[in-house]
């Protein structure tokens, strides 16, 4: 076990590196300059020669690898160009918006997912079995930024249920540092989290639709029944339990696609997180932050994998790691 | 069992139901303690962030707009706009100046005026100002705004001198409309090149009607009024700006009550919903941006050489006089815009729509494009010439909605025309340096301008704008000659005009550009603000006196924190 989580280790930071890497050169390959933000009228040739030689930005790319390179073996991440600030300062603000808006919206699609895939799979070929099948395919199909948008509309801007945007009341609640507050990030949080959580959902449902129909079956189900438990039990404790070591890989399937998602609503939802972050930066050609964001991403989700794969060998008795 | 089937949804319904309840009463139970004059407090939805908060070195609309409260200028415009003398300005940090001698204007400090942290505000503060407006290090956008003034001397702590090269009529607003005049004793130790990421630049320190409180990165700034400000209290003791991705969802934001104000409100759609809004009062002014198609002259790539199109000047006619500018306006804009008589803003106190331009007559625009060879030899529909299509690649930028709409209906317009154009829509980042490297045939472009043409029109249509904003590489040393004459030598206010209608009349017969649309801007603030004067340069340049009369303050207003 050991020897196989050393190499995972070696694996996951050998992937780190790979996508940065490759962010880092597809980036600075991509034209356009960082020195023309949107609002930048006058700035001439000259001085825009100028401000690439002081950032270093007319070496040789190799070169500017290299350095990159050295200063991230020392914790550095760059300065930012647009946000006048080294990027991991924009990094540390932006990622515990985007962890809170992942996390959340996990629990939203681990708890709606669960449930409809249960009561779904007991009620297999029944109408509601059918009527949230074709609805569970309905919202897993619609792509997300969309179902942000109608979420927007109709919860936000028609009912005023929601906020349209923003982490919190600048003006009632300028810190998260009292109930009311925490209520109220609540309260923002609510729709965004929403947006991505119920698109999981959708998916989580059918994967455990199919999970739990196939542990039903099985002969201990049965046994159970035949020995008079309430069904209640023989689901939920006999038939659940098994039919959960499958989701354990979801998990680390379910946050990728919980932080690659977030870059839209996060853009839809006004969240300053890390999404938003970055497709400012690629728009303005920020290299150091696209670049610092696409590490901090790979990272998670490179981890986030890890820590599934660990979980699911020590849950499953039944699975022997090759070299453990 | 249906009651008990029924119980459990029932009880999570009470459960969030108890939760909402508890939000409402969390949210009622702030202490609300402030009442009177001097309570409001305004949130402003805005489509963008600043970089730093620090004057010389950004560009942002937005960063003018926060740093406007914080750091004072020597004087500023009046209501009128008038750019030319002294006679309509209004004193800022400068109670008072004179002319010591056609080109020595001497500024009396206001000895009240102080920065946020107790020190005096000195005329050396305004001596170092302008060395760093001035200084390539800093880089100031502002630097060639700057270039008549030969120096900036103190003449004792609260007299500062400023002298020119030349005597001409903007002098005045040359001296004081760009400098927002900077604490010297906080940022003289650090070095120049790294103003642009400095400390200070992040939580500034002023001398302005607000201070600064706070700075949430990608979600708000937050100012508070400084209760002893020397020219008067603000009546609003806060306010916020909530930053979003762009300025739709800033909108948004406004309309869905969620913020009290947004500058501009982009399109007649959102007019039309403000209006209809009960909540929401709106406000037009004169806005400050114009739009056109420039024509390339020089080959891409090459600028000695004359673009094979473009350094045609019938051809560059013939398409001017081909596109009907009023019902393109009409289509995109419906009555928030004009079409402009030339590359004019409608800021622009030399806007005159009798300047004479090119008709919109697309017989003649086909009668000249056939004179000079371009006709439909193999009748598809596209004019061709030699053997060449009249086809060119016109470059916009994917993230305007607005000239995204104008290429179409612009491409259709000229097909019908037998003109063949395709778009090359590129982000932003990229049209900017394509632009500056003359890397197209023709642009989608937008200027937002300076109150006056004096520095604008010079940089974006004579040859002191090659390799700047003078993309499309125009040059007509006639117009030159106009410009500087009307910039620097006209005595007076009608000289400079005459000059600049001549100038622009020159530009126009040379048709170096289709110019589309003047923009004519509407605000929405929330009604309980009264008071609001929108000076069209610069939107909250007056916020100071804008404020809620305490029978409107909402709990919000009140609330303390």
């Amino acid at each position: 076990m050991a020897a196989w989580l050393v190499r995972r280790l070696a694996a996951s930071i050998a992937i780190v590196w790979a996508v940065a890497t490759l962010t880092f050169f597809v980036i600075h390959l991509a034209r356009g300059s960082p020195f023309l933000p949107e609002q930048s009228q006058h700035t001439d040739l000259a001085t825009l020669d100028r401000l690439r030689r002081e950032w270093g930005l007319d070496r040789p790319l190799p070169e500017q690898y290299v350095l990159y390179l050295r200063n991230l073996v020392r914790g550095d991440l760059g300065e930012s160009f647009g946000l006048r600030r080294p990027v991991a300062d924009a990094l540390a603000d932006a990622i515990p918006h985007t962890f809170t808006l992942a996390f959340a919206a996990l629990l939203i699609d681990f708890a709606v997912g669960l449930a409809l895939g249960i009561y779904q799979a007991v009620r297999e070929r029944g109408v509601g079995d059918i009527v949230l099948g074709n609805a569970a395919l309905f919202v897993n199909s619609m792509p997300t930024f969309w179902l942000g948008l109608v979420l927007l509309l109709v919860f936000a801007q028609r009912l005023h249920w929601f906020p349209v945007g923003g982490p919190s009341d600048p003006v009632l609640c300028p810190r998260v540092d009292s109930l009311p507050c925490l209520l109220d990030f609540a309260w923002h949080l609510t729709l965004p989290a929403l947006t991505l959580g119920l698109v999981g959902a959708a998916g989580t449902a059918r994967y455990q639709r199919a999970a739990m129909l196939e542990v039903i079956r099985q002969d201990y189900v049965r046994t159970a029944r035949a020995k008079g438990l309430r069904e209640r039990r023989v689901l939920l404790v006999h038939a659940l339990r098994n039919a959960l070591l499958p989701f354990i890989t979801l998990v680390g399937l379910t946050f990728p696609f919980l932080l690659t998602g977030a870059v839209l609503v996060e853009w839809v939802y006004a969240w300053p997180g890390m999404g938003r972050l970055a497709v400012t930066a690629i728009l303005q050609r920020d290299y150091y932050v696209v670049t610092g964001a696409a590490l901090v991403t790979s990272a998670m989700v490179v981890l986030g994998n890890l820590i599934a794969d660990v979980l699911y060998a020590v849950a499953d008795p039944r699975i022997r790691v090759r070299g453990a | 069992m249906p009651t008990t089937r029924l119980a459990r949804p029932l009880a999570a319904l009470a459960a969030l139901a108890a939760l909402a309840g508890l939000i409402l009463v969390a949210g009622c139970e702030r202490p609300v303690g402030c009442t009177g004059e001097y309570c409001g407090t305004i949130v402003i939805a805005s489509g963008g962030e600043p970089d730093i908060l620090l004057p010389p070195v950004s560009e942002f609309s937005i960063t003018r707009d926060v740093t406007d409260q914080l750091f004072l200028k020597l004087a500023d415009l009046g209501p009128s706009g008038n750019t030319i003398g002294d006679e309509d300005f209004q004193p800022q940090l400068a109670e008072r100046w004179e002319w010591d001698a056609p080109t020595t204007l001497v500024f009396h400090l206001d000895p009240r005026a102080r920065w946020q942290d107790g020190q005096a505000v000195t005329a050396a503060d305004v001596a170092f100002t302008y060395d760093a407006y001035t200084d390539s290090l800093v880089n100031s956008s502002f630097r060639s705004s700057l270039r008549h003034i030969a120096a900036v001397t103190t003449r004792d702590s609260l007299t500062v001198v400023f002298r020119f090269r030349q005597r001409y009529p903007e002098m005045f607003y040359d001296a004081v409309y760009h400098l927002r005049i900077l604490p010297a004793h906080l940022l003289r130790e650090i070095p120049r090149n790294q103003w642009r990421s400095a400390a200070l630049g992040r939580a500034p320190v002023g001398d302005g009607p607000y201070r600064f409180v706070a700075w949430k990165a990608g979600e708000s700034i937050e100012l508070a009024a400084d209760s002893t400000f020397f020219l008067g209290r603000p009546h609003l003791r806060r306010v916020i700006w909530r930053f979003t991705p762009d300025q739709q969802v800033a909108v948004t934001q406004v309309i869905a009550g969620d913020a009290d104000a947004v500058e501009v409100l982009v399109s007649p759609d959102n007019v039309q919903r403000a209006r209809a809004d009960t909540n929401l009062a709106t406000y037009p002014y004169k806005g400050s941006a114009y739009g056109y198609v420039g024509f390339n002259l020089a080959m891409p790539g090459d600028t000695t050489k004359p673009h094979p199109l473009f350094g045609d000047r019938d051809l560059r006619r013939a398409l001017v006089m081909g596109t009907d500018r009023e019902r393109l306006l009409r289509n995109v804009f419906g009555e928030f815009a004009k079409v402009p008589p030339g590359p004019l803003s409608q800021l622009w106190w030399i806007w005159d729509p009798e300047i004479r331009e090119l008709p919109y007559d697309s017989g003649q625009a086909a009668r000249l494009l056939t004179r000079t060879g371009w006709t439909d030899s193999d009748g598809d529909g596209i004019r061709d010439k030699d053997g060449h299509p009249l086809a060119f690649r016109l470059l916009l930028p994917t993230t305007s909605a607005i000239r995204r709409q104008y290429a179409r209906l612009l491409q259709e317009q000229f097909r019908i025309a037998g003109v063949d154009v395709q778009l090359d829509e590129v982000d932003f980042s990229l049209f900017n340096e394509r632009a500056r490297a003359g890397r197209f045939d023709a642009l989608l472009n937008v200027w937002n301008t300076d109150p006056t043409p004096s520095s604008g029109f010079p940089q974006t249509w004579t040859p002191a704008g090659f390799g700047r904003s003078n993309y499309g590489h125009y040059d007509n040393p006639d117009v030159d000659r106009l410009v500087d004459q009307a910039v620097a030598s006209a005595a007076n206010r009608d000289q400079a005009r005459r000059a600049w209608r001549a100038a622009v009349e020159t530009l126009n017969r040379d048709a170096p550009g289709i110019f589309l649309f003047a923009t004519a801007n509407v605000a929405a603030v929330h009604k309980r603000i009264v008071g609001v004067t929108i000076r069209p340069d610069s939107w909250l340049a007056l916020l100071r006196t804008w404020r809620i009369p305490p029978d409107r303050l909402t709990d919000r207003d009140r609330v303390e924190r």
